[in-house]
C-alpha cells in the first residue's frame, strides 16, 4: 500500500462511517466532503471505487449504502463506539472522539480486542504496582501530565492494548517485560501505568 | 568523487555500531549499553566510486529533545546535509523501530530500513515479511546480520540505488531530487483537528527543512527545534492552538506508535518456536533479585577492582624497572635545565605509560566487556536505588565507575546524563572516586608504609567523606532526578574487536591529552623545584599542614604540586622527607596525608576537562572547595582519632 493507497482507505472507510451514522439514506457527496478533511479528489476517487465494488450506490451527487455497504459500515461504526467508549472512560470523554477517530485506522485488531474487553470490565486500570511478581496484565491508561515521560514509554513499547509482565522486583523498581522486551523502571513510573490483571500463570 | 552522507539510527542494542564495523571494518564503538556513544561517530568508505559517510548516531528511542542522545542526533539530522538514513530495526519488536522510520520520512529524508536480529527473532518464533514491509512502507527493507555480513552488500546497494541518477547532478539539483525519492516513502495521516493544526501552521512555515515537519516538532514543543525556525510566530500559533488541543503531542505519538503497530501486525507471523531460550531468564533472577543482584553487582565490582590492582601493579612494577633504569642514566648528570627537562619529562611519560597501560586500558577492556554483555544495565538498576538517595540518576553509575580508572575520561562520559546540573553533580563525587593515580598514592605509600589495613581505612574514608559531600550537594541544589526508565538488552556473546575498539576510544582522551599534560605537568614542575619555588610555599602555608594536619611543613610540596603531576606526589613525599617514610611518619601521619592528597579534583589535567564542560567558574570553585574540603576533612578526623 502507498501512501495514496493508505489516505484512500482511510478516506474510504470515513465515507463508510460517515453514511452508517448518518439518519438519513441519502447523503451529499458536498457534505462528506465538508466533514472528511482531505482534498476532493481522494473523495471522488474513493466513491468510485466504494461504488464499483457495490458497497454504495451513487446517484445524482447523492449517495447511500447497499446492502453489502452496509455491513461494512457497522462494522466500522462499532469498531469506531469501542474506541470512543474505552477513550471516554478513560480519559473522561475530553478528545475520546477525536483519539478514537486516529486509533481505529491504525490500531492493530489485537490492540482493539484487547480494548473491548478492556472497556467492558469494570475492574480495569489498577496501578502496575498492584501487580505481584509474575503477574499478567494488559496495560489499559498511562497517566501522565510530562508529554516527555509518556513519549519516551510510548516510543519503548509501553503502550495501551500491550501485555505486560512483572519478572523482577528490586527495592523501588520493578522489570517488566512488554513483547520481548525487558525493561526496569521505578515504582513512581510504574504508579501512572494503569493495567487490568490477567489471571496468575 | 561523488560523495554521500548517510545518518544510522536506530534504538539503544539495535546493533548500530555493529552495523557500521561491518560496513566499514573495525573503527568505531559497539555497545551494548542504552547510550554509550554520546558523539556522532563517523566512517568512510568507497563503494563503487561514491564515497559513502557514515554518521552513527547514539541510540535512541524516537527524535526529539528529551536526552542528550535525542539532541544530538536530532542536530545531525537537521544541520548535516543528510542524503539518508539508514533505520536499523529490531526484528522482535518491530513496532518500535518503526515509530522512527516515521520520524525521518517526516523529516523528508530517504530512508532504508536495515532489520537486525531476524534469526533471534525466529527463534523466538517471529518471522517478518520484508518485502510486504516493503511495499507497505514504499521504502527498502533489506534484513541485515552485521556478525556474519549478511545482507550489508545489498544495503550498500540500497543506498546507491536511492538515488541512482542523482549522482550525475550538481548538488542543489541533488538535493531536490533526495527531497523526491523522500516523498515517496510513507507518511502518517494524523486526526483531523492534528492535520488542520499541521496545515495552519505550515503555511507560515519558511526555509529548507520540510514544512510539514517543521508543524510537527513545534505542535510537539520540541524547544531545541525552534532555533531552526525562520519564522518564530509560529511558535505563538502553536501555543494558541494547544489551548484548543491540550493533548495534541499526546495524539500525534499515540497515532504514530497505533499506526506502528498496525504495519507491524500486517508484516508480522507468529509461530511456536518450540523452545525459547531460558539461560538469559536464570541469569537475570540471580542479578535482578531483591537481594542477590546487589550483592553480586557488588561482587563484581570488587573483583574488577581486586584484579585491576594486582594485574596493575604486576604490569607496573615491570614497567617501573624498565624507566627507573633509563631514567639513573640520565639522573646522574648535572642539574642543568635541560637534563631537568628531559628527566622530568621522562618522569612524567613513565607515570602515563605505567597506568595507562595496566590500569585504564585494563579496567576500559573489562568494563566494555560487561557491558556488551549486558551486565552493565543491570547493574545500574541494581545501583541506581543508592544512587537516587545521594540525589543522582541510574546511569550516573557509568561516569563514576570510568573515575575509577582515570578522571579525565569520567568527565566526559558525565554527558549521557540528561542535565547539566545531574552532570556537575556527578563530576563533584569524582572527587571521592579514586582514579588509578590515588589508588596508586594509598596503596604506593599508604600501602607500603602503613600497612594494608591502613591503607584499606583510607578507602572506606573516602567513601565517607564521598556521602557527607553527595547528602550536602543534595540539600543545596535540588536536583530532580530523572525517572529510571532502562531497557535491558537480552544478553549477548561479546565481539571482542568491539570491545577493544571502544576501549581504545576511551583510552584517546587518557593518551592524546592527559599523557602530554602529564609530561608538561612533570616539566614544569621540574622548572620549580630547580628555581627553588617549591620550598617558598613551605613556610607561609605551614599552619596548614603541621597545626591542622599534623604533618611535617615540606609534607605541603607533594599536597601542592602533586596537583600538577599527580603520579609524582609519593616520589616527591620520600625526597621532600629525605629519608624512609615509616621512620619519619606515624602511622597516623601517613593516615592524614593519605586522605589530604587524595581526596578532592585530583589535578591540572581533570581541573582542565571539567573546564570543558562546565566552564572556568564552576570548574575552579569545585576544584578548590573539594581540595579545602579535604584537607578540612582530613584534619578533623585526625582531632577526633586523636581524642579518643
Amino acid at each position: 500500500m502507498t501512501k495514496e493507497g493508505d489516505i484512500l482507505k482511510i478516506v474510504r472507510e470515513d465515507i463508510l462511517r460517515t453514511l452508517g451514522e448518518e439518519e438519513t439514506e441519502e447523503v451529499s457527496v458536498d457534505s462528506i466532503k465538508s466533514d472528511i478533511n482531505v482534498s476532493d479528489p481522494f473523495i471522488s476517487k474513493a466513491i468510485k471505487q466504494l461504488n464499483g465494488e457495490g458497497l454504495i450506490k451513487y446517484h445524482n451527487n447523492f449517495i447511500s449504502l447497499t446492502e453489502r455497504g452496509k455491513e461494512n459500515a457497522r462494522d466500522i461504526v462499532k469498531k469506531h463506539r469501542i474506541l470512543e467508549n474505552y477513550v471516554k472512560e478513560t480519559k473522561n470523554g475530553r478528545d475520546a472522539h477525536k483519539v478514537a477517530h486516529i486509533l481505529e485506522h491504525y490500531v492493530s485488531k489485537e490492540v482493539i480486542d484487547n480494548i473491548k474487553k478492556l472497556s467492558t470490565l469494570k475492574s480495569a486500570g489498577v496501578p502496575l504496582t498492584e501487580l505481584e511478581c509474575n503477574g499478567k496484565g494488559i496495560i489499559t491508561d498511562i497517566v501522565f501530565s510530562d508529554y516527555g515521560v509518556f513519549e519516551r514509554m510510548v516510543s519503548m513499547g509501553i503502550f495501551l492494548g500491550e501485555r505486560i509482565r512483572i519478572t523482577n522486583e528490586i527495592s523501588d523498581s520493578i522489570v517488566v517485560k512488554i513483547g520481548n522486551k525487558k525493561i526496569a523502571l521505578n515504582k513512581d513510573i510504574a504508579e501512572n501505568i494503569r493495567i487490568y490483571k490477567n489471571e496468575r500463570t | 568523487m561523488k560523495e554521500l552522507k548517510i545518518l544510522l539510527i536506530g534504538q539503544p542494542n539495535v546493533g548500530k555500531s555493529s552495523l557500521l564495523n561491518a560496513l566499514v571494518g573495525p573503527r568505531v564503538v559497539v555497545s551494548n549499553y542504552p547510550g554509550t556513544t554520546v558523539e556522532i561517530t563517523q566512517a568512510e568508505e568507497i563503494f563503487h566510486d561514491v564515497k559513502i559517510n557514515f554518521l552513527d548516531t547514539p541510540g535512541i528511542y524516537s527524535i526529539s529533545d528529551r536526552s542528550e542522545e535525542e539532541k544530538v542526533t536530532e542536530r545531525a539530522l537537521f544541520e548535516e546535509e543528510i542524503d539518508g538514513a539508514i533505520i536499523i530495526a529490531d526484528a522482535t519488536s518491530l513496532e518500535r523501530s518503526l515509530y522512527m522510520v516515521f520520524q525521518i520520512l517526516e523529516a523528508e529524508i530517504p530512508a532504508i530500513i536495515a532489520l537486525n536480529f531476524v534469526e533471534e527473532a525466529e527463534k523466538k518464533g517471529i518471522k517478518i515479511d520484508c518485502e510486504k514491509l516493503e511495499k507497505l512502507l514504499n521504502i527498502p527493507v533489506i534484513p541485515i546480520n552485521p556478525l556474519t555480513k549478511r545482507g550489508v552488500s545489498r544495503l550498500v546497494n540500497a543506498i546507491l540505488k536511492t538515488c541512482p541518477e542523482s549522482l550525475s547532478f550538481a548538488r542543489d539539483k541533488l538535493r531536490r531530487r533526495i527531497k523526491e525519492v523522500a516523498r515517496r516513502g510513507f507518511k502518517i495521516r494524523y486526526d483531523d483537528h492534528i492535520e488542520r493544526a499541521i496545515d495552519k501552521i505550515s503555511t507560515q512555515v519558511k526555509g529548507r527543512l520540510p514544512k510539514r515537519l517543521v508543524a510537527l516538532r513545534v505542535l510537539e514543543e520540541d524547544e531545541d527545534f525552534y532555533k531552526y525556525l525562520k519564522n518564530e510566530k509560529i511558535i505563538g500559533e502553536a501555543k494558541e492552538n494547544l489551548k484548543e488541543h491540550p493533548k495534541i503531542a499526546e495524539d500525534i505519538s499515540i497515532t504514530r506508535y497505533g499506526t506502528a503497530s498496525f504495519i507491524a501486525e500486517k508484516v508480522t507471523r507468529l509461530f511456536s518456536s518450540g523452545k525459547e531460550k531460558l539461560a538469559g531468564e536464570r541469569i537475570d533472577n540471580v542479578l535482578l533479585h531483591r537481594v542477590w543482584g546487589p550483592l553480586t553487582t557488588g561482587l563484581f565490582l570488587f573483583a574488577i577492582f581486586g584484579t585491576l590492582l594486582y594485574l596493575g601493579n604486576l604490569i607496573q612494577n615491570v614497567l617501573m624497572g624498565l624507566t627507573d633504569s633509563l631514567l639513573s642514566s640520565f639522573g646522574a648528570a648535572e642539574h642543568s635545565i635541560i637534563t631537568v627537562v628531559l628527566v622530568q619529562g621522562l618522569a612524567g611519560l613513565a607515570a602515563g605509560v605505567s597506568i595507562a597501560l595496566p590500569y585504564v586500558f585494563l579496567f576500559y577492556l573489562l568494563l566494555g566487556l560487561l557491558e556488551d554483555i549486558g551486565f552493565l544495565s543491570r547493574f545500574i538498576v541494581n545501583t541506581q536505588r543508592f544512587l537516587k538517595k545521594l540525589g543522582l540518576p541510574g546511569k550516573a553509575f557509568i561516569p563514576l565507575a570510568l573515575c575509577l580508572g582515570c578522571t579525565a575520561p569520567a568527565t566526559r562520559a558525565t554527558r549521557l546524563l540528561s542535565s547539566k546540573k545531574e552532570q556537575f553533580h556527578t563530576a563533584s563525587l569524582f572527587a571521592f572516586v579514586p582514579c588509578s593515580s590515588r589508588t596508586a598514592i594509598v596503596m604506593g605509600i599508604v600501602g607500603f608504609y602503613g600497612g594494608v589495613r591502613l591503607a584499606l581505612s583510607v578507602f572506606v574514608t573516602l567513601f565517607a567523606a564521598g556521602l557527607i559531600w553527595a547528602f550536602g550537594i543534595k540539600r543545596l541544589i535540588h536536583v530532580k532526578s530523572e525517572p529510571l526508565l532502562l531497557e535491558l538488552p537480552p544478553y549477548r556473546k561479546p565481539l571482542l574487536k568491539n570491545v577493544f575498539a571502544k576501549s581504545w576510544i576511551r583510552m584517546k582522551d587518557f593518551v592524546y591529552i592527559v599523557i602530554p599534560l602529564l609530561i608538561l605537568g612533570g616539566i614544569a614542575l621540574g622548572i620549580l623545584d630547580m628555581l627553588g619555588f617549591t620550598n617558598i610555599i613551605v613556610k607561609p602555608l605551614s599552619p596548614i599542614t603541621t597545626t591542622w594536619l599534623g604533618l611535617p611543613a615540606v609534607s605541603i610540596i607533594p599536597l601542592i604540586f602533586g596537583f600538577l603531576q599527580k603520579d609524582l606526589t609519593g616520589g616527591m613525599l620520600v625526597s621532600v622527607l629525605g629519608g624512609e617514610i615509616s621512620s619519619i611518619l606515624t602511622p597516623l601521619q601517613i593516615y592524614t596525608f593519605g586522605i589530604a592528597s587524595t581526596v578532592g579534583i585530583p589535578c591540572i589535567i581533570a581541573l582542565g576537562m571539567l573546564i570543558k564542560e562546565f566552564g572556568f567558574k564552576r570548574a575552579m570553585g569545585l576544584t578548590i572547595t573539594s581540595i579545602a574540603y579535604g584537607i578540612l576533612f582530613a584534619g578533623l578526623l585526625r582531632r577526633i582519632i586523636l581524642f579518643f
